[in-house]
């Protein structure tokens, strides 16, 4: 594996573990967020100053994760007084807002954002290894919050809040978790890019960062774990394939979010599912005729 | 005298606001979408405006065309990307909306080039002196082609036929078209007019600014997405008076808290508080 | 005896309508109590200012002499509230066993940490299939809801209400939509449901399966109670008969 291999997994590392936590949130909870990018950067923004003030690696992101978290708590509060599609224009409200915010602060670094982020001590394999194992281990955990009576409780609101409600599902403690969690897990994954990158500024984490990480977890399939991360995969490695054309790069990655928005809307998961299910189908009719 | 500058540049921002929002609070109320590729439609619009003018010398007939021509652009729009997906969860088209919105501004780039579009004609830019203040013809023509189109549109939709046809299906689509109320037609005139507004309001702001780039759709339609929240989704009153206020907020915002927060930030710093408040914006829907 | 639900002087407005007008209901223990009354009388709305999905004017509200009028509507349901929608509210995106198998689960959602890390669901799935038995859809159990009919979605709801082990069984309308067979099946196996010691309160038009499974019987008409006692004496009541018979009467007579 050369240097610039090296990187694009560490990168596919990270964009697995920041869409899983958008795919807490707006999948198995049904709270779609639009500003998801935001704990992205306070969880790097965090940890590179973190790194800078001399903190060691781990400390740094943990830190990172927990301050993510908690402002993600935050945001979740809104999402108890407004809903859909008011949730979704505040959450990209809180996106701008953070970018505001960093982009005025001087201690912040403004504009110019942060540079000579310490290095996480690791040889880029080994942060390579470093970030696909925690990558896996969000994968892990994201299938065990799935198949827990919390992940049940989350599919109930994500499905009808009101009739959860009836049904004992207590709806804010629901939404508040997946929030918690979901913008931890980005909290985690800006920690890794600021240390992995050495090098952060605001535009890394705007709106466009936020639809990017949303197209990720719905061209996989909306809260399907291996959909998503099949999907991310695609998405980060897409625009390096397509280097040849760079110039349409763009214009193509819109016309893919379209196109699989209006031709087959539940993803790469609903895909894999209509195929099993014609295979099925189709094995079936072949018993019945042997 | 500061104050009074202030609040008439709140105003100004505002009515530009007011044209790209209202077209995106009518497709809300029609068909519950956030239509983010009106931004698109918007820098179409802004295009457009500036190549005819600058072709032609015609800032009038630049609006008129490019206002017809961008109108037919929102039916398509609709036609092709919304008309199939309407019974999907609301991501579905929102998301579909968002990759038409970049593709286009990618278009604009690989056809426009990646910098920006200036007049040729600096009589545009002149500028008036009005009330004490120093205003820019284009600003005072922004807010009286805001008034007259709100205006007429709002006069329409009480008086015609097909504006009582409108409303009738805003308020209750399946009422409407048990009345023989044609849905469809009612979907492709509303993506008209709002297209069209779009269009006039991305002229006038490339007039303000000189300038049209691929990009100019972003931060305006963002803002007009906060502004119909506001508003309350789908309230088309709600939305003029959002729009006028937020322009106000701004106004006001970037003198006094600027050093802690831009103008996005604080546009939307403004729609969280409110909506904390009101969670169903400032007035209620439809 | 002590009532089990206690609903005091409720009071609804909708804008400028009057849905529920001062109305007090008292459910005791083991009771099966039908609602009836016309169309817009307000029945819904009372059953929902019990679950408190619905902001009322006025009302104060006690489960099993606890006041539950300022509780939200989960903990409501966690004290024993359960509730059918009318207009059925079945989780589109689940299977029917899933449907019920998570109301069966609600004693482990109920703490956050719990609920995190426990995932085993085989007991509850169990207990959805027995209750899903109990109103006769069994057999469509893994089925998606999504393109059943609405007599086995109607069950559904009851299968689900059931599945939350309540102390008070609030049911709105169950029957419609249901043909005669089904509709008398279902109203027996609540009816049975009830002799085994569970509380009772049935919504629903479908008179004659009332005046056959219920031992006593409310009318509301126009956002008042007008009548509640013995469903015979209720039935003789003439200001029953004007309110909610006479337009039958009338249709009949016609
Ligand atoms: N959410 C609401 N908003 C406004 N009005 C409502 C609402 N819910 C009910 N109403 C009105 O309140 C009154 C009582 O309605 P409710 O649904 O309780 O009647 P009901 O007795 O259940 O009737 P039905 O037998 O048709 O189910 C009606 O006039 C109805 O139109
Ligand atoms: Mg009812």
């Amino acid at each position: 594996m050369g240097i610039y291999e090296i990187s694009l997994a560490t990168l596919v590392g990270i964009n697995i573990i920041l869409a899983l936590g958008l795919n807490m949130i707006s999948g198995f909870c049904g709270q779609i967020s639009l500003g998801h990018a935001a704990f992205y950067g306070i969880g790097a923004y965090t940890a590179a100053f973190m790194a800078k003030a001399g903190a060691p690696f781990p400390a740094a992101v943990l830190a990172g994760m927990v301050l993510a978290g908690l402002v993600g708590l935050a945001v979740g509060l809104t999402s108890l007084r407004v809903r859909h599609d008011f949730l979704a224009i505040t959450t990209m409200g809180v996106g701008f807002l953070f970018l505001g915010v960093v982009r005025q602060q001087e201690i912040l670094g403004g504009e110019l954002g942060v540079s000579g982020i310490p290095s996480p001590g690791l040889e880029k394999t080994g942060y390579m290894v470093l970030v696909l194992i925690l990558a896996a281990f969000f994968t892990a955990f994201s299938l065990w919050i799935k198949r827990s009576w919390m992940g049940f409780a989350f599919e109930a609101v994500a499905d009808d809040e009101d009739t959860a409600r009836v049904l004992t599902v207590d709806v804010a403690a629901c939404k508040l978790t997946a929030f918690a969690m979901g913008t931890a897990m980005a909290g985690v994954a800006g920690g890794l890019y600021a240390s992995f990158a050495r090098f952060i500024m605001p535009d890394d984490f705007g709106f466009i960062t936020s639809i990017t990480v949303l197209s990720m977890v719905a061209v996989g399939g909306i809260g399907s774990v291996f959909g998503v991360i099949i999907s991310t995969v695609i998405l980060t490695l897409m625009p390096e394939f397509f280097r040849f054309i760079s110039d349409y790069k763009l214009l193509l990655y819109g016309a893919l979010l379209f196109g699989v928005m209006r031709f087959a809307p539940e993803g790469l998961a609903g895909f894999t599912r209509a195929v099993r299910k014609a295979g099925i189908r189709s094995a079936g009719k072949k018993e019945a005729a042997g | 005298m500061l104050f009074f500058e202030l609040f008439v540049q709140g105003l100004i921002h505002g009515s530009m606001y007011a044209m790209i929002a209202v077209g995106l609070t009518l497709v809300y109320g029609l068909l519950r979408i956030l239509h983010v590729a009106h931004a698109g439609l918007f820098a179409l619009g802004g295009y457009l405006g500036l190549l005819i003018t600058n072709a032609t010398g015609s800032l009038a007939l630049a609006m008129i065309t490019s206002a017809l021509i961008v109108g037919l652009g929102g039916m398509l729009v609709y036609r092709l990307c919304y008309q199939p997906i309407l019974d999907r969860p609301p991501y579905v088209p929102l998301i579909a909306s968002i990759g038409v919105f970049i593709a286009m501004e990618e278009v604009f780039r690989l056809v426009f080039g990646p910098y920006g579009l200036t007049y040729n004609h600096p009589h545009l830019q002149s500028q008036v002196t009005l009330l004490g203040l120093n205003l820019r013809g284009a600003e005072i023509g922004m807010v009286i082609t805001a008034m007259v189109l709100l205006g007429g549109l709002s006069y329409l939709a009480q008086n015609t036929r097909i504006g009582i046809a409108w409303r009738a299906t805003v308020d209750d689509p399946e009422i409407a078209e048990s009345f023989g109320i044609d849905a469809v037609k009612v979907r492709y005139l509303n993506f008209f007019i709002g297209s069209g507004l779009a269009a006039v309001g991305g002229i006038f702001i490339s007039l303000l600014s000189n300038l049209v780039e691929p990009t100019m759709g972003g931060v305006p339609a963002y803002k007009a997405l906060a502004i119909i929240v506001l508003g309350g989704l789908g309230n088309v009153k709600g939305t003029l008076v959002a729009s006028l206020a937020l322009g106000v907020v701004e106004a006001f915002g970037t003198i006094y808290i600027g050093s802690y927060l831009d103008r996005d930030a604080i546009a939307f710093a403004f729609l969280i508080a409110v909506l904390m408040i009101r969670p169903q914006g400032l007035f209620t829907g439809r | 005896m002590k009532p089990l639900l206690e609903v005091k002087n409720v009071t609804v407005r909708f804008g400028g309508v009057l849905a529920l007008d001062d109305v007090s209901l008292e459910v005791r223990p083991g009771e099966f109590l039908s609602m009836i009354g016309p169309n817009g009388a307000g029945k819904t709305t009372l059953m929902r200012v019990v679950t408190g999905t619905v902001k009322p004017v006025s009302a104060r509200i006690r489960l099993d002499g606890r006041d539950i009028t300022m509780l939200p509507t989960h903990q409501r349901a966690r004290l024993g509230l359960a509730l059918t929608h009318q207009i059925v509210r079945p989780f589109r995106s689940m299977t029917l066993l899933d449907n019920v198998t998570l109301a069966a689960g609600h004693h482990r959602i109920g703490r956050v940490i719990r609920a995190l890390t426990a995932v085993d669901r085989s007991a509850e799935r169990e207990q959805a299939r027995k209750y899903l038995e109990l109103v006769g859809i069994a057999e469509a159990a893994e089925k998606s809801v999504l393109g059943r009919p609405l007599g086995v979605v109607k069950r559904l709801e009851v299968a689900r209400a059931l599945a939350l082990e309540p102390k008070v069984l609030l049911l709105d309308e169950p029957l419609a939509g249901l043909n005669t067979a089904e509709a008398a099946r279902l109203a027996d196996t609540v009816a049975e449901i009830n002799r085994g010691g569970l509380t009772v309160v049935m919504i629903e038009h479908n008179l004659g399966e009332v005046l056959r499974v219920s031992r006593r019987l409310a009318v509301l008409d126009n956002g008042r109670k007008i009548a509640d006692g013995d469903p015979g004496a209720v039935m003789r009541d003439p200001a029953v008969r004007a309110a909610y018979l006479g337009k039958e009467y009338q249709d009949a007579a016609a």
